[in-house]
């Protein structure tokens, strides 16, 4: 289906991929996914920034991109957006997500991928 | 008012593995919501509510502008696309306004579309017609709420442009040749609704009627509408 | 394939357009690196503009924090399915449609698409 001529400008060019069945069971969104779609919105909303950056900062991905799930995508995205437009640090972010973990008494994630890309 | 209306976290500790998941068949259409979400909060929901609480607390935005989107998107949205489409089938000069400007004929029916521009598509006995984003998951969100995981998966995104037929089989939709099956691939600045055709046995139904048989699939092209029996 | 109605174009049309409706284009063969909204799987397909959509800013400047301006003009492609993908398994009367900006497109060749 590819044509090695025309090199794909990112990994969300899947456009004629083989790929297997569709599951065509509508499987929701959690409770986080409904907030982050809102978070989102609301951001978009105050011109923080728009469409085409959160899309840009999706297919800077990388590699990484085919094996992470919608909202883990959306949310890197926005990560990526907000730090570049200075909305708050790194070191902000780490810390409120430690914040979040502590209040909610959830384990420390040392192997997570997360952990390691804010580690870089 | 998020902290303590919705929030799971204050439920017992479950175990880590166990994903809640819902089992509903194809004509469950509006998404269903996982509100008993098991375990503790993995990394990227930390992360995403990290990032609101920061924004909140930087007086950026409010708690309460993300309920209220929320909302929309839960309990407007999703009914919007049927009964846009419900307009059109019962009002022909309607559905003609609606194919030649669809963001304005919403607009008549008080549906502001926001930033997005609508292009409706009128299924006919020899074309039907079928939705996707290749590149991401552009969808009418404000007529149909959020997409569903089937419309953002890979499978679908990669095959549904280069053997339609084969995915809408997998949906149940079977076509003959002779109808010819017109795939878009929403990857620029419009949205599109499939506009399907009104099925025999629906004579003298009002509006309210038809949009129960508009499920959100039919409004992509994934599926027709039926009358149940 | 359905009456004219459904070629006519049904969006204000920008003011200056390169292309009209029913003419014969081509998609560029091109590899920009950077965002873009123009579908590797289409590059070098040859289809006719079903409408003009209007003019909108750049979504290749957008993404990057600039205000896309001038606005491009924005089309709508049909495509025939057997002359995008080699060995399309369904009936020859199959179609796809997207949106292409102006600067993706060119007057298709006469002799048609290269094979592929």
């Amino acid at each position: 289906m590819t044509d090695q001529a025309i090199r794909k400008t990112g990994p969300q060019d899947i456009g004629g991929e083989p790929a297997g069945p569709v599951d065509t069971t509508d499987h929701g969104m959690k409770h986080w996914e409904r907030q982050a779609n809102a978070f989102r919105s609301v951001v978009q909303m105050h011109k923080i920034t728009c469409t085409d950056e959160l899309r840009r900062a999706a297919e800077e991905l990388g590699e990484r991109y085919k094996d992470m799930q919608y909202f883990e995508i959306t949310t890197s995205a926005m990560r990526t957006v907000l730090l570049e437009k200075g909305l708050f640090t790194e070191q902000e972010l780490t810390a409120k997500m430690a914040d979040i973990r502590a209040r909610f008494n959830v384990p420390d994630e040392m192997e997570s991928p997360i952990k390691k890309a804010l580690k870089k | 008012m998020n902290k303590t209306t919705h929030d799971y976290y204050a439920r017992s500790h479950h175990d880590h593995d166990h994903a809640h998941d819902h089992d509903h068949g194809i004509d469950d259409e509006h998404a269903p919501v996982n509100e008993h979400d098991n375990g503790p909060p993995g990394d990227y929901e930390i992360m995403s509510r990290a990032m609101q609480e920061l924004l909140e607390q930087k007086g950026v935005i409010t708690a309460a502008q993300v309920a209220r989107r929320m909302e929309l998107f839960d309990e407007e949205f999703p009914f919007r696309g049927a009964q846009v489409v419900a307009r059109a089938w019962v009002d022909p000069a309607f559905k003609q306004r609606l194919l030649a400007d669809g963001r304005a004929a919403c607009a008549e029916m008080g549906t502001m579309l926001e930033a997005e521009r609508l292009i409706a598509v009128e299924n006919t006995p020899d074309v039907h017609n079928v939705i996707v984003c290749t590149l991401c998951s552009c969808y009418p969100r404000a007529l149909l709420g959020m997409p569903p995981t089937w419309y953002k998966s890979r499978n679908y995104r990669s095959r549904v442009v280069f053997e339609p037929r084969a995915v809408l089989k997998e949906f149940g939709t079977e076509l003959p040749d002779s109808v010819t099956v017109r795939v878009h691939d929403s990857n620029a600045d419009m949205r599109y609704l499939v506009v399907p055709m009104r099925p025999k046995g629906t004579q003298g139904w009002s509006e309210e009627q038809l949009a129960q048989i508009l499920s959100r699939d039919t409004l992509v092209g994934v599926t027709v509408p039926r009358v149940s029996a | 394939m359905s009456s004219e109605a459904s070629l006519r174009s049904t969006y204000t049309a920008a003011p200056v357009h390169r292309f009209n409706v029913g003419d014969k284009v081509a998609v560029k063969h091109a590899n920009p690196p950077g965002h873009r909204r123009t579908p590797y799987y289409i590059r070098g397909r040859q289809g006719v503009i079903e409408r003009i959509c209007g003019a909108y800013p750049n979504p290749e400047e957008l993404a990057y924090g600039f205000d896309g301006k001038p606005e491009k003009v924005l089309y709508r492609v049909r495509f025939l399915q057997t002359q995008v993908w080699p060995g399309y398994a369904g009936p020859a009367n199959d179609i796809i449609e997207m949106e292409i900006f102006e600067h993706w497109l060119e007057p298709a060749s006469q002799r048609g698409a290269p094979a592929r």
